[in-house]
């Protein structure tokens, strides 16, 4: 089968997932709507493969096919056609997404179990796949868009499925409209390449590209700065990020999923995706490079402070976006895709042992309530060890080889790119902090009472069903979100899925090892044949240089938060009270939500309330309605004698008039 | 077959549904409304996509010594919005007639069948003078309706609209009537008042100028836009929801189709002369009707307000006076018209379930007891923000695009619009479906058939017709192109005699 067809296929199996899965709504017993969805998605996965391995079978100079279904929107010189493209980038990512979701899948269906929601959640996860996988896929600007909103609308569903929650659904319509933004920036930015190109198909426009701009051309740099905007928006950067840690409000599975393997690198795949663009257009891909840095630094240094178990990792997962979209906008494809790979591993491993944490705890997401469960729940401490070391880059994990892949490349690329490259050290050593702070506050120190009673076989209730957020009782009625928490060391659908994930997370940094082997560098290369800065990778001894400084600078961060929290207790506390400002400033976040709520919504809803109130009210409805009827009125006051009713005159009046004016007209034309 | 049946068959059927027993007459209606839609289908089957012209003309001299003829005939304009009169009247009248509780349902099912063969006569008319009439006819039956069977300020309501409809339906019928006699004056030529032959006939810019712009009053009225929408709130809220949906979906497209079809071919260099007034308008209107959506504190006009905007943006599209933001416009006038009523539909059944409330306040939660309604309205809701995926996103696409290659900065600007419209739409979902239950929710029940039977077609709709946007795109291409033609002539002789005076300064 062509690798086209594969493709198809792909996209088919979640599709009819989400389609079976929702038309069953009410009548699939048990647990059978989770394991629909999760076969639909794993069948998904083996067609990705199916995919791999037809398109190796393929000469490297025929690796990129395109195949169309119908006319979509073909008009007046738009050509935005129902199709896919299947290349090494987009073989990539759909092993990547389909591999990680039925893994995801596999883990739902025993954490979601209690929820009365069950098979909505798995009719929306599986609608998720389907865009996530149209994203990558797609062959043209119009269907990438598709997928760009669909997987915006499936977050949004899935950060409000439990509806009852304000938290939830105010979380979920801010996330929808920073989304939104993001996707009109996609779409101004393609109408400035389409004005030249006059096509919306990726390989066309790639080949036009030299044809219409020079290096740095005007509508060039503004296109590919309004897909960076879409790229910021998906992908949870500075300052469209403020979505992601209230995305948190998600269940646990989700955040994995959506909002840290898949769904947020979108943006790095975007960019990826067009670096024929970008590599033109130089001064945008510093932009996006700088932004990248410095969301790898803010999120970073949030995480130190925030006592949200999942927020923990949410920034944690925003500055690890900061590497790829620096890397991608450098020119390190394959060390963006790379880290994009692993990390996916690596993160969703480590929402998965937050979300087996969080069960222990009755729902409780405060680090400041856990301690001590190394001991109660062995199997989640060792995947949260092996996500955390990953996270940090130590040797010989996963996350070691691809961070060091995008750091060690900003260092040769010269121009700004080395001192973007500090930036990233500086984020190595605060990634060692945060994730072992998070680490030995949960895992170490005296068992709090959910661990001594989870070590003596009971696993803990909440009295009363409370938002972890606000505090706010739960609205038990509708039942979700369920009373009953799971733990993985109980459950082996989580065992299954969190070990493979910590395999991964293990091992998957040999696969691109400087200078004993580069299978993901060899495999994506098809697909850059035109590209300069692909080609351009640092020196084996150099690259080693790095692999060896990286997570030397990381184990200095785990040292630090082992001293802080371990070594001497309290001395965090201490440190706190010293840097209070300091402390204040992250622990607000930087104030970007107050600076978006002044500068954004605030001036936004004045100007409704002004449309209403005033404008609407005095101007429309005293002037313009006043003056006509006003006019109206006077004029019918001369006309009428007797009392008619208004409207009788008012009609009366018009069609005199209407007669004059027709008989005066046709006088003059005779 | 000829047109004119497809055309008076429903005032001919809500004749006969009159002399009927009370309780069968809306089924009777309703049931028999799908005649003209097989017809319509029909037509649309026959109708030869590829070309530009009219098809299945139909032309009597109707006031010989005046020159006015009863012409009807398809084109691209003009196929799919009578497709869509017939499906969204049938649905209105099935809503209706699943309802036992209207009054005095002779008048009011004929007052729908009178509508129905007025917006249909206005979209197939061929003569201007013919269209004027069909244009005020429509008046009729929503006068009757709004103010007999309306709730709340009906007296001020019909008050409001019939002064501000007719104002604009003066002007217009002026203009109507100027347009021929000027015409056959400067040109010499026996007086004619079909489109075909004025079109061919050259008007003074003088005479263009001023005759656009009273075609652009009355439109612009019916749509609304602003600064003439101050009719708007009052006749809204009081309309019964089916009138509602057949008046938001299709008469407001009679004015924008009037542009595409009349004011445009006409008078092209007076367009081409608006055209930064009409896009400046449709702008304004864009972002004020999106502030209005986002604060009004009552669910229909939520939905109300975003159709304002979602009707600026066809005019966007139409005055870019570019075949994509034409197309764009012509496939967002489907695409409104099922959305809208569709959304109508749903504030009715949502109010069902507050006690009859339509405020906000009083709505929420109400997913849980009916968790298929809540699946529509999502459906609805993404497809009224034009959420990629669905038709109205390449509606927006094309008509922006087409913008964005006419006036960059408009578009710029117009764009948000697409976020506001994402903030209402949500917030309008978020506070009836989703949150704790509001306090006027009295019974919040699963959706009844009775509500399902417009609703859930109209969603089918929207799902066909996002997998194939082509299908409209298809149609009007040709046609489109025709209608746009004078005015892009008069852009390049412009252009011609900038480059001209630029040589020879």
């Amino acid at each position: 089968m062509s690798p086209t067809a594969w493709g198809w296929l792909v996209l088919l199996f979640p599709l009819l997932g989400a389609a079976v899965i929702s038309a069953g709504w009410n009548r699939w017993p048990a647990r059978t709507a989770g394991w629909l969805g999760t076969l639909a998605i794993a069948l998904s996965f083996v067609c990705s493969v199916g995919a791999l391995l037809s398109l190796l079978g393929r000469d490297p100079a025929h690796r990129e096919v395109v195949s169309t279904l119908w006319s979509y929107a073909v008009s007046s010189g738009v050509d935005g056609k129902l199709q896919i493209l299947v290349d090494p980038i987009s073989v990539f990512m759909i092993l990547v997404v389909s591999g990680v979701s039925t893994l995801i899948h596999l883990y739902s269906v025993s954490y979601m179990k209690g929820d009365r929601g069950f098979v909505r959640y798995f009719a929306y996860l599986n609608y998720f796949v389907l865009s996530m996988l149209v994203l990558v896929l797609a062959g043209n600007f119009i269907l990438l868009i598709v997928g760009w909103a669909f997987v915006g609308a499936a977050s949004y569903m899935l950060i409000s499925f439990w509806y009852r929650r304000s938290t939830a659904t105010g979380a979920g319509i801010k996330a929808f409209v920073i989304n939104v933004v993001g996707d009109v920036g996609l779409v101004l930015g393609t109408f400035f390449i389409f004005r030249h190109t006059g096509t919306v198909q990726f390989l066309q426009t790639f080949s036009q590209i030299h044809h219409v701009f020079r290096v740095d051309s005007t509508d060039l740099v503004a296109g590919c700065l309004l897909f960076l905007v879409g790229a910021f928006a998906k992908s949870a950067q500075v300052p469209l990020h403020t979505w992601l840690p209230d995305a948190m409000e998600g269940p646990t599975p989700v955040s994995s999923l959506i909002h840290a393997a898949t769904m947020v690198t979108a943006g790095v795949y975007l960019i990826v995706r067009l670096h024929p663009l970008f590599e033109l257009a130089p001064t945008a891909a510093e932009v996006g490079a700088i932004v990248g840095c410095a969301t790898l630094l803010i999120a970073g240094s949030i995480g130190l402070v925030v006592v949200d178990i999942k927020r923990v990792i949410a920034y944690s997962t925003m500055s690890q976006i900061g590497y790829m979209i620096m890397g991608a906008a450098a020119g390190a494809y394959s060390g963006a895709l790379f880290h994009l790979m692993t990390h996916a591993f690596f993160k969703a491993l480590l929402f998965m042992a937050a979300g087996s944490i969080i069960g222990a705890m009755a729902g409780d997401q405060s680090l400041d309530r856990m301690s001590g469960f190394r001991k109660a729940m062995p199997f989640t401490f060792l995947c949260f060890i092996v996500g955390g070391l990953a996270l940090s880059g130590i040797p010989p994990f996963s996350g070691w080889v691809s961070k060091d892949d995008v750091i060690g490349y900003t260092f040769h690329r010269g121009g700004i790119y080395p001192i973007l490259g500090v930036g990233g050290e500086l984020g190595a050593l605060i990634t060692g902090m945060y994730t072992f702070r998070m680490i030995f506050r949960a895992f170490f120190g005296a068992p709090s009472p959910e661990a001594v009673e989870l070590q003596h076989g009971h696993l803990a209730h909440a009295e009363v069903p409370r938002n972890p957020m606000t505090g706010e009782e739960e609205d038990t009625d509708v039942g979700f979100p369920g009373p009953e928490h799971v733990i993985a060391e109980r459950e082996w659908p989580m065992k299954v899925a969190m070990s493979l994930l910590a395999l991964g997370a293990l091992a998957a940094g040999v696969i691109q090892l400087p200078g004993v082997d580069h299978v993901i560098s060899t495999f994506l290369s098809p697909a850059f044949t035109g590209s300069k800065l692909f080609h351009h990778d640092p020196s084996t001894g150099t690259a080693w240089i790095g692999l060896i400084v990286t997570p030397i600078v990381g184990l200095v961060g785990i040292v630090t938060a082992y001293r802080l929290y371990i070594a001497a207790p309290g001395s965090s506390k201490r440190l706190q009270e010293r840097l209070a400002p300091v402390h204040t400033f992250l622990y607000n976040k930087w104030y970007f939500d107050e600076l978006i709520d002044i500068v954004v919504v605030r001036p936004a809803l004045l100007v409704g309330r002004l449309a209403e109130s005033v404008l609407e009210r005095i101007v429309i409805g005293g002037g313009v309605t006043g003056g006509v009827t006003g006019s109206v009125r006077a004029v019918s006051a001369g006309v009428r004698r007797a009392q008619t009713g208004l409207l009788r005159l008012y009609a009366a009046a018009v069609i005199l008039g209407l007669s004059a004016i027709a008989l005066y007209f046709l006088i003059v034309s005779s | 077959m000829t047109l004119s049946i497809l055309i008076w068959l429903p005032l001919a059927l809500a004749f006969i549904g009159a002399q009927l027993d009370e309780p069968w007459v809306g089924r009777f209606t309703a049931v028999t409304s799908l005649a003209p839609l097989g017809i319509a289908i029909d037509y649309m089957v026959r109708f030869k996509s590829g070309a530009g012209g009219l098809q299945f003309v139909q032309d009597h001299v109707w006031i010989g010594s005046l020159g006015i003829h009863y012409k009807l005939a398809l084109d691209g304009l003009n196929m799919t919005l009578v497709l869509l009169t017939t499906v969204l009247f049938s649905l209105s009248l099935f809503w209706s007639a699943a309802r036992s509780e209207i009054e005095r349902p002779r008048m009011y099912y004929f007052w729908f069948g009178l509508a129905e063969s007025a917006v249909l006569g206005a979209f197939c008319a061929q003569d201007v003078i013919l269209f004027v009439a069909f244009f005020d006819l429509m008046l009729v039956p929503f006068y009757f309706l709004v103010g007999a069977w309306g709730t709340g300020e009906r007296r001020r309501a019909t008050i409001k609209m019939v002064i501000y409809t007719m104002v604009g339906s003066f002007l217009m019928l002026v203009a109507a009537v100027a347009a021929g006699v000027l015409a056959s004056n400067q040109n010499g030529t026996p007086i004619e008042f079909t489109l075909s032959a004025l079109s061919h006939l050259h008007l003074s810019h003088t005479s263009q100028d001023w005759l656009f712009l009273c075609f652009a009053a009355a439109f612009l009225v019916k749509m609304p836009l602003v600064p003439l929408h101050g009719w708007l709130a009052d006749a809204y809220k009081s309309m019964p929801i089916p009138a509602l949906a057949v008046f938001s979906g299709l008469l407001s497209k009679v004015a924008a189709y009037g542009f595409l079809k009349i004011a445009i071919p006409l008078f092209p260099y007076a367009a081409r002369h608006y055209q930064t007034l009409m896009l400046l308008i449709a702008l304004v209107s864009i972002l004020w009707a999106t502030a209005l959506a986002f604060t009004t504190a009552d669910s229909r006009l939520v939905i109300a307000y975003s159709s304002v905007a979602q009707l600026a943006f066809i005019t966007l599209g139409i005055f870019s006076l570019r075949p994509e933001g034409a197309q764009g416009a012509l496939l967002q006038m489907v695409n409104h018209g099922i959305v809208t009523a569709g959304a109508f539909f749903v504030v009715a059944a949502l109010a069902a379930r507050c006690g009859g409330s339509e405020k906000l306040a009083d709505m929420g939660g109400i997913a849980f007891r009916a968790p298929v309604l809540a699946s529509l309205f999502l459906i609805v809701a993404f497809a009224t923000l034009a959420m990629p995926g669905s038709a109205n996103f390449i509606g927006e696409f094309m008509i922006l695009l087409g913008v964005f290659k006419a006036q960059l900065a408009i578009s710029v600007i117009a764009f948000l619009g697409v976020i506001g419209a994402a903030v209402y739409a949500l917030r309008l979902f978020i506070t009836s479906m989703h949150n704790r239950v509001g306090r006027g929710v009295a019974s919040p029940g699963e959706v009844k058939l009775a509500e399902a039977v417009a609703i859930v077609p109209l969603v089918i709709v929207i799902l066909v017709l996002a997998f194939y946007p082509q299908f409209v795109l298809t149609r009007s291409q040709a046609s489109s192109r025709v209608a746009l033609a004078p005015a892009a002539a008069v852009a390049v002789a412009g252009s011609a005699s900038a480059t001209t005076a630029s040589v020879h300064p």
